[in-house]
């Protein structure tokens, strides 16, 4: 149903109104302005979209319709009227019949919204009684297992009696979604709740939300930091920057005709994938400088429905790879699919269980302790966190310069020249050696990381999520910088992302990781142009983008999360949600068919690949 | 279910080895020391020859391994040994001439006749405790910084900043000599136990209180108890569903890891001070007259108590809070 | 704002500590118990008459503000005539000492073992784990009674059992301190530039298991303090005639109906010293919240 087809209806009166509303921060050192001036309506069965940056009010404003906000926050001016009453008026016992029952509230920190001592079904059940004291325990239970069905939770029974820890984060959000929208409520605030979720799952979320809102026609305000999924769900767009309405638009209207300068940028922020050209540093010399050959990794967990049972928790299941020299690979996938531990076995902070990895054609694991540290001077490893990977009482010298004084490299003063070089190198201010980590912002601490990996001339450096945490303008920058000591010091980087737009934009090839295996290896262009394995395929459907997707998510992305790496079964471990499943991936897992560099691991793509060697085959029979 | 049994058994048979290794431990320490007991036994009269036939008579010639295999197979069969000192009857027989054990008095025994006293002693104790800190704990918990938050803080700071020794001077002087409201030292009656649990609930209820308060507050700033409230709960039904079932499984670890200890502890003490006829006075009376076999009971047994309140502390802790089982 | 000072004010030890002082109750404790542990020190050293002084003329003087007290001995004196002010200091002394060396035993052995065991994990974890459980299942009382009961108690045979009793804990906290530091991403930064296990665990790792523990060092000082007293209580202590609180009580009881004063005036010096370290100690555990609940500096 289209916000027409609900105007149509005769239900002309919109479901929220806010009215100039103003919020401030009530601090001792005076007020501070963090909403302002802000009209908002939504009519009857419509999604309105809010998009803006952290820090632009998105949480406010949600909160503040929910006449919800923590101190020292407080609503000075203007109205938040819901059905003609206005919410910051009303008084405490009618805002707590409202709220639960005919306003309703996602956050996007689902995994604590729920006590987790106590089962999911126990939650919704005396919510639902709670706010609807005619329903009975029986009926509850009723309701909310036909929301489960709804929601497509898999085998709701089962799940109603487990414990919030046990879902996942997708899963966790449809349970709040039923939360949510059992009592049918009018309005529904979704606040970010696609942030913390996978792509894939993401999607998943969007879409099972805008159907649910064409079944109960609920009204919706979704929030998001992301305008590409705002666009995607919403039928009309606000912009909010700084506390004030910047615009307000239509998913259509903000590509193509953005009013502002700044919805401008932002738009123009949001990645390419497809309508960019990208040339990404090839190899060269296409000599291995670190192969990867059957590594597999597992741990163990006491399994807690056995005796003396433990659970196999199968993190990289046999992988086999060459980093080039002089390459960017890049390593894709979601959580739990392995990349962090693959990461931790390609730094050598944890070894394989079987397998092995190659340094210069060199096994590392044959290597005496003394060639290992040796080694180490050799590759370096780039953290996520600029705030937890530097020891906080030590200063930025002191930091850089540890790996020299545990190489034992140089005297006092060659290292410190040394440091002072990588310093300007990188880009730190002179001086801020004396600095500690604490009066650095995030760019610069991240930068003292990668001086740190920088000072011992490794040759090959390994990029764990480095940028994941900076904002667009920030990641840029860096990549210039990467792509600058690549020039001048014929770096091969390894770039571990779940964002695939970075690996676009900065890598060569690339791996695509599901459960602990390399599902597809492919040049960058031949992967975002010509995927072959249907996961490939899924996860850029998922994609949040502004652009014309090549992948229809209806058609490339089922329903489903990715299967528990716990007791893997055997077979294709992509087929319980590949839209071309057949009898023959439920039995035998595929193995990889290897082209030197690039290889996929999928009965489909190997059916076909023998259909055309059988043609060619029988062509050259032909030919004379 | 799988979980309770695996749990039981694991735990179970881990704390046998503690038992016996701590029971060693203790059986070895109280024999390599200076001091021959038998000849506190026999009394400075008994000749070399008398003490030597006493000590082989009582196996305590043997490597210290067989001692200690031939105590743990009587102990199987709820034997602890015949007291060194303590006669049937309950009298002192050291140094007296008689010098066949039957005479003494069975540990077992000794130790039977102790628990019922320490147990009301110590039941009336946490009691008191219970009702004092319980309500306290929560409102300071729930109102950190109003009034009674403050108030609880400085009465558990006074609390845990009396030695028991002293308090227990105190309460004796001031309620039993100067007002003579309750009597205090032996047992003729329930009253005689009030004063020195008196003494226990105020240990206990400063560790209590303090820690009631704290889990109660850290669970409140908890997301989900807002969350709650905005999902349409109220916040009497946050506080009585989830705070305070949260709250309890640190404050089950506390009974569990230190009030066990704590309690015995300090019934020991007070025991001592108020000549209380319990086992904290027994074992105590017993390093006086060095009556090893005494301290050796009492000692396994309460290990094996404690032992066992972890275990049942951790199970009931995996039953509220299912993650505990992972 | 640059070299050594700036350097620990900033780190989580210094910062723990500026969160403390901000609080009246730490900087009232402890200018409180400096007050008192000077006045113990200095006080003994300038008076005329020593502690064990014995004047059978002065005995059960009750202290000055009562009947037929006198100012030569402002709080009284025991059976003895000796001086229940000097003697509560000494005791006072006598227990501070084995207060703050006993802890500092425990939290050292307790360091070494819980590091080692939450670094290296694996086999030696448990082992030294099931160790730990094994020691913390004996009460410290009937530890106290079987090691001092036995053999006559000397200073060190009172530390060392103090110690024995104690250790586990700080074994346990650090050991999970350890084991979250050791996920921590600066710990897998430090591994890949090439540092070793001992580096890790003493120059990375060490430096940050003070603020999880500072506060249960301090309250254990008095908890120590108090089992000290319990131990002389009940004979099993630092032996007559060096006056400690507990055989100064013990001995009080004897005469608990005609001179209260002996039993009550040393039981409110151990009295103020344990609320102000108990003070410190909840200052400090408030600190460590401030500090190690926001990362944000």
């Amino acid at each position: 149903m289209t916000p027409n087809a609900a105007l149509a209806n005769g239900d002309k009166a919109p479901v929220l109104s806010v009215n100039g509303l103003n919020v401030d921060a009530r601090l001792a050192t005076g007020d501070v302005s963090v909403l302002c001036d802000i009209s908002i309506d939504v009519a009857k069965g419509e999604i309105l979209g809010v998009i803006g940056e952290s820090g632009s009010g998105l949480t406010v404003l949600s909160r503040a319709i929910m006449n919800w906000l923590p101190s020292p926050l407080q609503a000075t001016k203007g109205e938040v009227n819901f059905r003609g009453s206005n919410l910051l008026k009303v008084s405490a016992a009618e805002m707590r019949r409202l709220r639960g029952k005919e306003i309703a509230y996602i956050g996007s920190d689902s995994s604590t919204a729920l006590n987790p001592t106590v089962p999911i079904g126990k939650h919704l059940v005396s919510k639902l009684r709670s706010v609807l004291p005619q329903y009975s325990e029986q009926q509850a239970r009723q309701r909310i297992m036909e929301l489960f069905d709804a929601v497509r939770i898999p085998s709701p029974r089962a799940r109603f009696n487990e414990f919030p820890f046990q879902f996942s984060g997708g899963m966790m959000q449809r349970v709040m979604i039923v939360d949510a929208l059992c009592t049918d409520p009018a309005l529904l605030v979704a606040d970010n709740i696609t942030q913390p979720l996978d792509v894939t799952v993401a999607e998943q979320i969007v879409r099972l939300l805008r159907d649910l809102r064409d079944d109960f026609g609920t009204s919706v305000v979704f929030s998001s930091a992301s305008l590409p999924v705002a666009a995607e769900i919403s039928e009309r767009l606000l912009v909010l920057q700084n506390g004030r309405v910047l615009e307000e638009t239509t998913p259509q209207d903000i590509v193509s005709s953005p009013k502002t300068d700044y919805t401008k940028t932002l738009t123009a922020r949001v990645p390419r994938i497809w309508s960019v050209d990208h040339t990404p540093p090839r190899s060269v010399v296409m000599k291995p400088i670190l192969s990867v050959r059957n590594a597999t990794k597992a741990y163990f967990t006491k399994d807690p429905k056995t005796y003396f049972g433990k659970q196999t928790v199968e993190a990289v299941r046999g992988v086999s790879f060459d980093v080039l020299e002089g390459e960017n690979l890049g390593i894709v996938g979601e959580s739990g699919c392995g990349k962090s531990t693959l990461s931790r076995l390609l730094s050598w902070v944890e070894q394989p269980d079987t397998g092995d990895i190659f340094f210069d054609g060199k096994s590392i694991s044959k290597m005496s302790n003394r060639e290992l540290k040796a080694l180490r001077s050799q590759f370096q490893l780039i953290l996520q966190d600029p705030y937890t990977c530097l020891p906080g009482h030590k200063t930025v010298g002191e930091i850089i310069s540890e790996p020299l004084r545990i190489h034992r490299i140089g005297s006092v003063s060659k290292q410190r020249d040394r440091v002072r070089e990588v310093m300007q190198e990188v880009g730190l201010p002179a001086g801020s050696d004396l600095n500690l980590p604490y009066q650095l912002s995030a760019s610069q601490r991240q930068r003292v990381n990668i001086a740190r990996a920088m000072v011992l001339n490794p040759r090959l450096l390994i990029l764990d999520e480095t940028l994941s945490s900076l904002d667009q303008v920030e990641q840029a920058r860096l990549l210039d910088l990467f792509e600058d000591l690549q020039k001048r010091h014929k770096y091969t980087y390894i770039f571990i992302s779940h964002d695939l737009a970075l690996v676009r934009r900065a890598c060569s090839r690339v791996l695509v990781m599901y459960l602990g295996r390399v599902v597809e290896m492919a040049e960058n262009e031949k992967l975002f142009f010509d995927p072959q394995h249907p996961y490939s395929r899924a996860l850029l459907s998922a994609m949040p983008t502004l652009e014309k997707n090549r992948f229809d998510a209806e058609e490339c992305l089922l329903e489903g999360e990715p299967p528990s790496p716990v007791n893997i079964q055997p077979g294709c471990s992509f087929r319980t949600r590949c839209p071309h499943a057949m009898e023959i991936c439920g039995k035998i897992d595929p193995t990889p068919e290897t082209h030197g560099l690039s290889h996929v691991e999928c009965h489909l793509v190997h059916e076909r690949e023998m259909v055309q060697e059988l043609d060619r085959q029988s062509m050259r029979r032909h030919d004379p | 279910m799988a979980f309770v049994l695996t749990f039981l058994l694991r735990r179970l048979s881990q704390g046998i080895v503690i038992v016996l290794l701590v029971g060693f431990v203790i059986f070895s320490l109280l024999r390599i020391v200076p001091g021959d007991p038998v000849r506190i036994m026999v009394g400075p009269m008994a000749t070399e020859e008398q003490v030597e036939q006493i000590a082989e008579e009582l196996g305590l010639r043997d490597p210290l391994p067989v001692q200690f295999g031939r105590y743990l197979s009587d102990l199987a069969r709820g034997d602890l040994g015949n007291s060194f000192i303590k006669a049937t009857s309950g009298a002192s027989v050291a140094g007296g001439r008689d010098d066949g054990s039957a005479a003494r008095a069975q540990v077992l025994d000794l130790i039977v006749a102790a628990i019922p006293f320490s147990a009301l002693l110590a039941g009336l104790g946490v009691l008191l405790a219970l009702i004092f800190s319980i309500p306290l704990g929560i409102a300071a918990g729930l109102y950190p910084n109003g009034w009674i938050g403050r108030a609880t803080f400085a009465i558990s700071s006074v609390f845990v900043s009396l030695p028991n020794i002293w308090l227990g001077i105190l309460l004796i002087l001031i309620i039993s000599v100067q007002l003579g409201w309750l009597p205090a030292i032996g047992y003729k009656g329930v009253a005689y136990a009030v004063l020195p649990a008196i003494v226990l609930a105020v240990e206990l209820s400063a560790v209590i209180v303090r820690a009631l308060a704290s889990s109660v507050a850290a669970t409140m700033q908890e997301n989900f108890v807002q969350a709650g409230i905005v999902r349409g709960l109220t916040m009497r039904h946050m506080i009585t569903h989830h705070v305070l079932r949260n709250s309890a499984i640190p404050m089950l670890n506390l009974f569990g890891a230190q009030l066990g200890g704590l309690l015995l502890g300090s019934l020991f003490v007070v025991e001592y001070i108020f000549n209380y006829p319990g086992l904290g006075l027994l074992t105590v009376n017993a390093v006086f007259q060095r009556d090893f076999p005494v301290i050796q009971g009492v000692a396994i047994l309460t290990t094996a108590v404690l032992v066992l309140i972890n275990i049942l502390v951790d199970l009931i802790s995996a039953g509220i809070d299912r993650r505990l089982q992972y | 704002m640059s070299g050594l000072s700036s350097q620990f004010w900033h780190s989580v030890n210094g910062r723990m500590l500026r969160a403390a002082w901000a609080r009246p109750q730490f900087k009232v404790a402890l200018v409180f118990l400096i007050a008192l542990i000077a006045l113990a020190v200095l006080l003994p050293m300038l008076s005329s008459v020593s502690a064990t002084t014995i004047s059978v003329r002065d005995r059960f003087a009750p202290p000055v503000l009562w009947e037929g007290g006198t100012a030569s001995h402002l709080f009284g004196t025991d059976q003895l005539g000796r001086d229940l002010l000097l003697r509560s200091l000494i005791g006072l002394r006598n227990a501070l000492v084995i207060g703050v060396v006993s802890v500092f035993g425990m939290f050292v052995l307790g360091a070494l073992i819980g590091i080692i065991s939450g670094y290296r994990g694996g086999i030696v974890d448990t082992v030294l784990m099931r160790i730990t459980d094994a020691q913390m299942s004996i009460p410290v009382i009937i530890l106290a009674i079987t090691i001092l009961g036995v053999s006559r108690p000397t200073p060190f045979s009172v530390i060392l059992v103090l110690i024995l009793a104690g250790w586990p804990t700080y074994a346990r906290v650090i050991r999970s301190v350890t084991l979250t530091e050791s996920r921590k991403e600066f710990v897998r930064a430090a591994k890949i530039i090439g540092a070793g296990p001992l580096r890790i665990m003493f120059r990375h790792i060490a430096p940050n298991i003070l603020p999880p523990v500072a506060f249960i060092a301090v309250l254990d000082v008095a908890r120590m303090m108090i089992f000290e007293a319990i131990f002389g209580f009940i004979g099993i202590g630092i032996q007559p005639p060096v006056p400690t609180f507990g055989n100064i009580l013990a001995d009080g009881t004897k005469y608990l109906i005609n001179a209260w004063w002996i039993t009550v005036v040393p039981g409110l010096f151990l009295f103020a010293a344990l609320i102000s370290l108990n003070l410190i100690g909840s200052a400090l555990e408030s600190a460590r919240n401030d500090v190690l609940g926001g990362r944000n500096q």
